[in-house]
């Protein structure tokens, strides 16, 4: 077989990979959705069928026209960045016609409060964190906190409360003995509405060298540098963790 | 199932230091995904050997050509076997070639695959093959006669310009080859240096590094094969054939081991914020199989071993022994790089503050006697292809066409 002057082989591996391409081209009519690739690498049918789904979750304005109550409290309170059903489940169905259902009530203690306020190392400075074998165990957490405006019923006392992390970072150092209060000032206020009134934070490194310059007036224990020769021109926490100093 | 899916992340829980995330608990690449750039690795590295004979005119790596083409054949067809077996919907794979994703690497793999095994390996054994094939299926009868037939596609022209023509046809295929080989190696490792998230892999030197360590591994692995199937049949191995292997492998070996110095020394210079839990996790998790395995016993063991043998007077018997040593070191070493790079760049949480643990499990789908299965398979494959295409130099058939 020889064609126009091309090789034999040429010719009979060409027909293979014909056939090979044709196969390809053949499945490909058979097999790829007729939408797929119209809007995106998929099809563009699922998007349909997706949105046929039945609505689960009415989301929080809805529920405001009848429950105008809870709705204000917690617009006013903490909890107003959470969506109602977050705690109280999907409620569309109820949102509809309320006898036809009726939306969980997480009353039972740690049913619905821990999944966010129970202590976790990765959560974000400043969460108002718990840990629930220790905070007032055996009562429900609706007994002293009224979900819809948590707040305490008192000031919390520590500021472990909500920097639970550093509190605990700082419990395993040799920074241990020293309160937060040492290096930081923090109004009252900061523990009722933290974010508007924010604790100062050292600025200069005469804040330790309080303790740990060569001539500071300070226990005997504490290890000393030379404030001028020792990392000059950086701040000490550049290099040492103020709540896990190490060497 | 939920029950001993919950007691086996407990018994990883307790080896957990540091943080790490929830999801971070269980590797979810694992043994299989090992296997993978391994055996693709091989396969890149038998098919540059072969092309060093084709294109560099190396006579004396002439015996393993064959060979080594037939190996990069019988492991490249097991080479997505691990992959699909990880993913658990083998069938829904040919997805990948109907509606191909341009701009996903790992949807390319098809592609990269495909290209490689059809238009490289197959078309440059088959035009290799083609005039021994028809001179075989001349002298033979029964299936033997009807598959090397089948085999030729029906191209039985024997003519000087048609060998002629085979002969040019595998230059040019050669030609390509060694860039299609590097592709797909490079590829490789490309999917891992590319994971800008994950400090261990990401890198640019990634593909490079994995394109030597293929050929080290893929030119070890030949040498292996040569050397035993010489013993099996019963001849004495060509020794100017394995010196020269052995060169080429102390060579390829010594530029693998100062790439992989340049790149670690490149992290450390570099120092970046992950480099702590970095240092943690080659110290810690990755002690044994990175600094003693693959290290130690993987590249500076057979360094020595070859260099010492390559270079002295050892009496030629001895010599085979101390190479087939080495390249069985190499091998070794190699997979634990393969190990360490895709097990250890899972090790540590993203949060680069904690290390987690990787057990593989026994059965199951992707356990170590699936991987067992699928290591003994190329060789299962190996064999079936020298039955059928012998690669010796005496199987080959005389040039001169039966008088009819
Ligand atoms: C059309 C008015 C209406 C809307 C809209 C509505 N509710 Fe109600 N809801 C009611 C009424 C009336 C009751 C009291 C029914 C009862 O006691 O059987 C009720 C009861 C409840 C209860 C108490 C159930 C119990 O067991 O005590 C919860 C919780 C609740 N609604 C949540 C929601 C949420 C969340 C939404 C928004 C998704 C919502 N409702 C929207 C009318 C409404
Ligand atoms: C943080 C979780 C949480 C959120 C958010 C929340 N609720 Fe509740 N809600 C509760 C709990 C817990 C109770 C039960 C309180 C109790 O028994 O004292 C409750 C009780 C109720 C009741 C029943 C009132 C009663 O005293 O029996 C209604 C109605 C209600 N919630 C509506 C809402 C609506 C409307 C919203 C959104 C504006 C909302 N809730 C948001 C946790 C929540
Ligand atoms: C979906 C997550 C979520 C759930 C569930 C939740 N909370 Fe909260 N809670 C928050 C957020 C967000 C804040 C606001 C934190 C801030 O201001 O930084 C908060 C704040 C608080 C505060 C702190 C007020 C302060 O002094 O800073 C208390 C107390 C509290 N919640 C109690 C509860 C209780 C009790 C429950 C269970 C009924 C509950 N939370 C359920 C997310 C949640
Ligand atoms: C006996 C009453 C009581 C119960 C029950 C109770 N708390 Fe508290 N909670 C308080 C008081 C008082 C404070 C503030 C003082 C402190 O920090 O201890 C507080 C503080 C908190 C805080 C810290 C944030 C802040 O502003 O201090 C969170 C979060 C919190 N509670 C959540 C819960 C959760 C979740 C439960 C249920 C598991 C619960 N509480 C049960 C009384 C209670
Ligand atoms: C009711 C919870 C709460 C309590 C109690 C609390 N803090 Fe805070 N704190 C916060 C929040 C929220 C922030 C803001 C975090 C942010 O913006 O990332 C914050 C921020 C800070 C900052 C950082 C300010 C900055 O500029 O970045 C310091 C320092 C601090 N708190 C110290 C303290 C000290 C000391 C105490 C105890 C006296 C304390 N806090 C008690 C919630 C609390
Ligand atoms: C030895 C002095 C010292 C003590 C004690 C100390 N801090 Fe700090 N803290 C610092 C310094 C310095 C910074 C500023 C670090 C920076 O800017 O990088 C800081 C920053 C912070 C911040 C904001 C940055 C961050 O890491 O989130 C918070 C919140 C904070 N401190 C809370 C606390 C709390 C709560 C305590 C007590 C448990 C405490 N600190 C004890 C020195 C201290
Ligand atoms: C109120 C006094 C005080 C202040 C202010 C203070 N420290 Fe310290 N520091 C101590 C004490 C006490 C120790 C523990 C000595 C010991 O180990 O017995 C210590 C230990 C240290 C150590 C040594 C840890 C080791 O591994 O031995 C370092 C580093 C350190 N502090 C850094 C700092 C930095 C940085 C600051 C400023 C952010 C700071 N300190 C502010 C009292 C202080
Ligand atoms: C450039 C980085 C850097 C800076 C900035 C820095 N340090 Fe250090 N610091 C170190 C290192 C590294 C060590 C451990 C080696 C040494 O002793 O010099 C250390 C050690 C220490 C020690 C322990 C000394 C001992 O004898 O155990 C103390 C206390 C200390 N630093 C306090 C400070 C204070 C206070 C500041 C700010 C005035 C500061 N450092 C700034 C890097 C730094």
């Amino acid at each position: 077989m020889k064609l126009w002057g091309i090789a034999d082989q040429v010719v009979r591996l060409a027909i293979l990979l014909a056939i090979v391409g044709g196969v390809t081209v053949a499945l490909r009519a058979r097999f790829v959705p007729p939408s797929f690739g119209e809007t995106g690498h998929y099809r563009a049918e699922a998007v349909t069928i997706a949105a046929e789904l039945p609505v689960r979750y009415a989301g929080s304005e809805i529920c405001a026209e009848c429950h105008d109550d809870q709705e204000e409290l917690r617009r006013r309170s903490y909890h107003r960045g959470l969506s109602c059903e977050v705690c109280h489940g999907a409620a569309a169905a109820h949102a509809e016609d309320f006898e036809a259902q009726q939306p969980l009530v997480p009353r039972a203690r740690g049913e619905a409060c821990l999944a966010c306020h129970e202590y976790l190392p990765s959560r974000p400075t400043g969460f108002p964190q718990i840990i629930e074998r220790l905070h007032n165990p055996l009562e429900p957490c609706v007994g002293c906190h009224d979900p819809h405006d948590p707040t305490p019923p008192e000031v919390p006392s520590s500021c472990a409360a909500c920097h639970a992390q550093i509190e605990r970072t700082k419990a395993v150092s040799h920074h241990l003995a020293l309160t937060c209060e040492t290096c930081h000032e923090a109004a009252p206020e900061h523990r009722i509405e933290p974010r508007s009134h924010l604790p100062n934070k050292p600025t200069a490194r005469e804040a330790c060298g309080r303790c740990h310059a060569e001539g500071a007036d300070s226990g005997a224990e504490i290890p000393r540098v030379d404030l001028d020769t020792h990392g000059p021109r950086y701040l000490c926490w550049q290099c040492h963790y103020p709540h896990h100093p190490e060497a | 199932m939920a029950g001993e899916h919950l007691e086996r992340l407990e018994t990883l829980h307790d080896q957990i230091s540091g943080f790490i995330y929830p999801n971070e608990i269980e590797l979810h690449w694992g043994l299989l995904v090992v296997l993978y750039p391994y055996i693709t690795g091989l396969v890149a590295g038998a098919f540059i050997l072969a092309s060093l004979e084709k294109v560099f005119k190396v006579k004396e790596v002439e015996p393993t050509y064959r060979l080594s083409l037939l190996t990069a054949l019988a492991f490249l067809l097991v080479a997505p076997l691990p992959l699909l077996a990880h993913l658990g919907h083998p069938e829904r794979s040919f997805e990948i070639f109907l509606t191909p994703h341009f701009k996903s690497a790992m949807a390319m793999f098809g592609f990269v695959y495909a290209w490689y095994l059809m238009l490289v390996l197959l078309l440059e054994i088959w035009f290799e093959y083609r005039a021994d094939l028809v001179r075989w299926s001349q002298r033979e009868r029964g299936p033997r006669k009807l598959l090397h037939w089948l085999i030729t596609l029906g191209s039985r022209d024997l003519s000087p310009e048609a060998v002629a023509f085979d002969q040019k046809a595998v230059h040019a295929i050669t030609l390509i080859g060694i860039p299609s080989a590097f592709l797909l190696h490079g590829y490789v490792g490309f999917i891992f240096g590319s994971v800008k998230a994950n400090p261990w892999w990401s890198s640019v030197l990634m593909p490079i590094v994995f394109l030597f360590s293929a050929i080290v591994s893929g030119i070890s692995l030949v040498l292996i094969i040569y050397y035993v199937a010489t013993l099996v049949r019963r001849e004495t191995p060509d020794m100017a054939c394995l010196d020269k292997l052995a060169s080429f492998l102390l060579y390829a070996l010594i530029v693998d081991l100062s790439l992989e110095l340049l790149d670690f020394i490149h992290r450390l210079y570099e120092s970046e914020e992950s480099i702590g839990i970095l240092s943690e996790l080659i110290v810690s998790k990755l002690f044994i199989s990175l600094t003693i395995v693959q290290i130690i016993i993987g590249t500076v063991g057979p360094l020595l071993l070859l260099t010492f043998s390559r270079f002295s007077q050892l009496p030629p018997e001895l010599k085979r022994v101390a190479y087939f040593i080495a390249a069985l070191l190499v091998q070794v070493g190699i997979f634990s790089t393969r190990w360490n790079v895709v097990i250890g760049g899972q090790l540590f949480s993203k949060s680069l503050r904690g290390l987690t643990v990787y057990k593989p499990e026994l059965a199951g789908i992707e356990g170590l006697f699936t991987s067992i299965g699928l290591m003994i398979l190329p060789f299962v494959i190996l064999y079936v292809l020298v039955k059928v295409l012998p690669p010796w130099p005496q199987a080959a058939a005389p040039t001169a066409p039966p008088p009819d």
